[in-house]
């Protein structure tokens, strides 16, 4: 994909990682959260002038951090700096030229180089879960899925895309839409609704539904397949809003349930339950009457900027889905089952 | 919880089945009792096993009441068939039976040799007989039942006077040759009878008694000539006590003295074992690190001898030091991984490495593991594991785990505000300590005996344990109540909020698997349960709680107290428990907590889920 350098205005001084990224998001809409994190420390490396490596773990460190207070929910970011960080030292500390003992200036450049190449590669891994996880949709089946991922959109697309094909492959979709106001995007419909287009321009017959309507729909469903924003290491993923309770549904009516996810958005967080993730959400908000009041009249006075810092009911809100729920997670390296997840982990990280 | 469950169905139905065991074996003893008339109190000394037997074939039909007799030497031992069967041999070997004995006078020598006869005639025309006593006891336990009440009573008491008066008299002469085959003949002759036959119709119990003769010869000859067969005696008696599905666990008896420590093992291990067998060094990392700081001793004291290499000799050398220390108390996994990579470190040293050089790389190897392994790895996990408590939490934990405990004394210094709720448990009581140097520490501490879970566990919002081992298949082996205190977390109302989180360090770490908590355990001194706590008591009337006081036996067996026994002696109703044949004490020392009730693992290479654990060990081994 082009290199968009340019949105982070060439030689400026003062180098902004946060602004980079969040740059980087708008201008790609196929870019997921960890790429965009990495492809941002790539941008920072090639901007600053480090010349040992310890000033370059540092400043590393130093905007890995600054990045992460500045999003509101970075746990999708946080696998990909992680990632970003555990690669980095692990080449530098390999004997050989481009060991400590090496050329700095040829140790940048392979690691700026190889840092494009980590991007490059992993935004071939959507096209090899798609074919992983085709297997999973079987003719005449009934999918139910939701949210925006484009993992899934790509894998329910590759899957369409067969129709007609020597393995036509015929299914329905259920495709659960946000009922909340403010999940709608720029052209003000929910997101997703992109998604259900590309599908029914496809053939696909696609029926969409509240949130409300899950428990409804869910024994129409033959298989349920969800994205993710993070896999954690034990297996449970943090998702958007919803999922869980799609989770535990899933679950109550033995439908199989599995996720979508690229290892780039293993993390390496563990959360014992939907109140344990490293973020703050204040999804319930207990008010009384005075309260809402209050809250009314700071509003009224507070700036506008302040506001969206706040806003509970964001679409950025996750919750954590737990192992047990899980079928399998279809990743690009494998359909793998939950437990799986941490020994993938700890094989990158040690 | 299925299979927890099933785990302790599966204890509960090897209890009962060691309660049939008893019962059979007791029938086969039966037929005897027709025979015997005890006339005589002198007559006690001489040929007191016989009424023992009588008594215990008694017992039979009404196993639950009339438990008072014991017969130690009839009841069989444990299981059913297979154990019995040893036992079975003896009647054949006859040494006395009570209607020949009685003219002897001189107790302790005449019984061998002139009772053989009546034990042939009676184990008669029974050669295939006592391969399956199992099938006799039917037959047995009827016939008994025509003995009277009376009669019964009479029994039962001449017995307990019998086996008091041999009980003395073992005392009396230790070991001896001259008083030792008296009483252990006799009872051999006692069981004779009864294994032999139901009745007396006289035949060749020759050809029998061939067959075991030749399979008894060592112990036979030694009946009649030395003083062997009551170390025999005492391990069958001692089998009697073992609670059948334990029974592959008793093995050897814990070492009590250093006496009879072979020459080569050190000081500094001769004192560890013995405070690791009274508990002084207690759990699984102080023992590892102790047994490593000892041996680190052990090879500072070591010089190679001539014609060896350090590498060779002192591997060998060290497991004296090992073999000692684990019959002081078996070994725990920690100490066998320590071990395990000591003696890896040894056999890498290069024979042209001088010794000295050797020994302080050996030196350093251990200080480093120590620290590593367990010093450092303390204190990540502590530190990463305090991350998990946040404020208003109510954090509950079992027994005395010193990783716990530093996990919480973390937390509480970070500031964090929360409440502790220690469980925890006879005989050990390690809650104790904990509890003590938290409160001390200015922590909330509530602490309470298992008995108190449900309402400990009430409101809970975390559960810490420590470990003593994790299995290869994330199975969490640990103080003997762990599994209940993290069943009772998850299986609590609406408990899927209620996360077990367990602290291990990666050297407890094994690549065995537990399916269950039978088949690898380790069974400590039943007296430990016994012992009561010296009660501050105001009235004159027995405590009413001590017999309450936990009586973990064969599940199944009826509750086997003698009123008699009982009101005797005041300290603990348990006190005899060794003299009363259908009462079995088990003292376990650890269980196996299933996975899916262990939501995370911390160790020093991360949390984990229980399923990653195989992997990390065979990382942390391959490094």
């Amino acid at each position: 994909m082009p290199a968009p350098t340019s949105g982070a205005s060439d030689a400026a001084k003062p180098f902004d990682i946060v602004a980079t990224y969040n740059e980087l998001l708008r201008s790609d809409p196929d870019l997921t959260m960890p790429i965009a994190a990495i492809e941002a420390l790539v941008l920072l490396l090639t901007h600053s002038p480090s010349s040992t490596i310890s000033e370059t773990l540092d400043l590393l460190e130093k905007s890995t951090a600054h990045l992460k207070q500045s999003i509101p929910n970075p746990i999708g970011l946080s696998a990909g700096t992680d990632l970003f960080q555990r690669y980095l030292i692990t080449t530098l500390q390999r004997p050989g030229q481009l060991g400590p003992a090496g050329d700095f200036n040829a140790i940048r450049a392979h690691l700026l180089s190889n840092g494009r190449l980590f991007i490059r590669r992993a935004k071939e891994s959507r096209d090899k879960i798609a074919a992983f996880g085709r297997g999973f949709v079987r003719d005449g089946s009934t999918v139910l899925t939701n949210g925006g991922s484009r993992v899934v959109a790509s894998l329910l697309q590759k899957a369409a895309d067969e129709k007609g094909g020597p393995s036509a492959v015929r299914f329905r979709v259920i495709y659960v839409l946000s009922s909340a106001k403010h999940d709608v995007d720029s052209s003000g419909e929910p997101e997703g609704m992109q998604m259900v287009r590309a599908l029914r321009a496809k053939g696909v017959p696609v029926a969409t539904i509240p949130e409300s309507a899950v428990a409804y729909a869910m024994g129409k469903a033959d298989i349920v397949i969800v994205g993710a924003e993070g896999v954690v290491e034990n297996g449970g993923i943090v998702s958007r809003m919803g999922t869980y309770q799609i989770g535990l549904l899933a679950k109550a009516m033995d439908k199989p349930f599995y996720c979508v996810a690229e290892s780039h958005k293993f993390v390496r967080i563990y959360p014992l339950g939907q109140y344990d993730l490293p973020i703050e959400q204040r999804v319930i908000d207990f008010k009384t009457e005075e309260e809402v009041a209050d809250e009314a009249k700071q509003q009224q006075a507070a700036t506008p900027a302040v506001r969206p810092v706040n806003s509970a009911d964001s679409s950025d809100v996750v919750d954590f889905t737990p192992p047990h729920l899980i079928s399998a997670l279809i990743t690009d390296s494998g359909v793998l089952t939950p437990s799986a997840v941490s020994e993938e982990l700890i094989k990158i990280w040690f | 919880m299925g299979q927890l469950l099933s785990g302790l169905w599966g204890v509960w139905q090897a209890g009962r089945a060691a309660a049939y065991g008893i019962i059979a074996g007791v029938a086969v003893s039966q037929p005897a009792s027709r025979r015997a008339t005890p006339t005589t109190s002198e007559k006690v000394a001489n040929a007191p096993l016989s009424v023992v037997a009588f008594n215990s074939s008694i017992a039979t039909p009404t196993p639950t009441s009339s438990s008072s007799s014991s017969s130690t030497a009839t009841t069989p031992s444990t299981t059913t068939t297979t154990t019995t069967m040893p036992s079975q041999p003896q009647p054949s070997q006859g040494t006395t039976t009570p209607s020949a004995a009685p003219s002897t006078s001189a107790p302790s020598t005449s019984t061998s040799t002139s009772a053989s006869k009546p034990a042939k005639q009676q184990s008669s025309k029974q050669a295939p007989k006592p391969k399956d006593n199992a099938s006799s006891a039917p037959a047995g336990s009827s016939d008994s039942a025509a003995l009277t009440p009376a009669e019964l009573k009479k029994k039962a008491k001449a017995e307990k006077a019998a086996r008091r008066a041999r009980e003395r008299a073992d005392r009396e002469q230790p070991g001896a040759a001259g008083g030792a085959p008296g009483t252990p003949s006799a009872k051999k002759g006692a069981a004779g009878p009864g294994a032999g036959g139901k009745d007396s119709a006289a035949t060749t119990g020759a050809q029998q008694q061939q067959q075991k003769g030749q399979k008894q010869a060592p112990r036979r000859g030694s009946a009649q000539l030395s003083g062997q067969p009551s170390a025999a005696e005492v391990k069958k008696k001692q089998e009697e006590k073992n609670v059948s599905v334990f029974g592959h666990l008793y093995g050897q008896q814990r070492r009590t003295t250093v006496a009879g420590a072979g020459k080569e093992v050190h000081p500094a291990v001769l004192a560890l074992g013995l405070q690791m067998r009274d508990y002084v060094v207690c759990g699984s990392s102080a023992r590892c690190v102790a047994t490593l700081l000892a041996f680190k001793r052990v090879i500072e004291a070591y010089t190679t001898p001539l014609g060896t290499s350090l590498a060779r000799h002192l591997t060998t050398h060290l497991s004296h030091q090992i073999t000692y220390l684990s019959t002081c108390r078996p070994l725990s996994i920690s100490q066998g991984n320590a071990i395990r990579a000591l003696k890896l470190a040894i056999a890498s040293i290069d024979p042209s490495v001088p010794e000295a050089d050797a020994k302080a790389t050996l030196s350093d190897f251990i200080d480093s593991f120590i620290r590593e392994k367990i010093t450092v790895a303390d204190q990540v996990i502590a530190g990463s594991a305090a991350q998990k408590i946040q404020d208003g939490d109510v954090v509950v934990t079992f027994a005395g785990s010193s990783i716990v405990k530093q996990t919480l004394l973390t937390a509480h210094k970070q500031g964090k505000k929360f409440r502790v709720s220690i469980i925890d448990s006879r005989p050990l009581f390690e809650g104790k300590n904990l509890a003590r140097t938290l409160a001390t520490a200015g922590l909330d501490v509530q602490y309470s005996l298992m008995n108190g879970i449900s309402h400990a566990i009430k409101d809970a919002t975390k559960v810490f344990l420590g470990a003593h081992a994790m299995t290869s298949n994330g199975r969490l082996y640990s103080r003997v109540g762990t599994a209940l205190v993290a069943m009772s977390a998850k299986e609590r109302a609406g408990g899927v909020e209620v996360p077990v989180i367990v602290c291990c360090e990666t050297v407890k770490f094994t690549d065995r698997v537990a399916l269950d908590s039978i088949v690898v355990n380790e069974i400590a001194d039943a007296d430990e349960l016994v012992i009561a706590e010296p009660v501050q008591q105001l009235t004159g009337l027995p405590d009413p709680a001590a017999p309450a006081v936990e009586l973990k036996k064969g599940k199944a067996a009826p509750p086997p107290v003698e009123p008699s026994t009982a009101s005797q002696n005041m300290s603990s109703p348990l006190k005899d428990w060794k003299d009363s044949a259908n009462l079995q004490l088990l003292n376990i020392m650890y269980d196996v907590t299933p996975a899916e009730y262990v939501d995370m693992v911390v160790t020093e290479m991360g949390s984990l889920p229980p399923s990653a654990v195989p992997i990390v060990h065979r990382m942390s081994t391959n490094l």
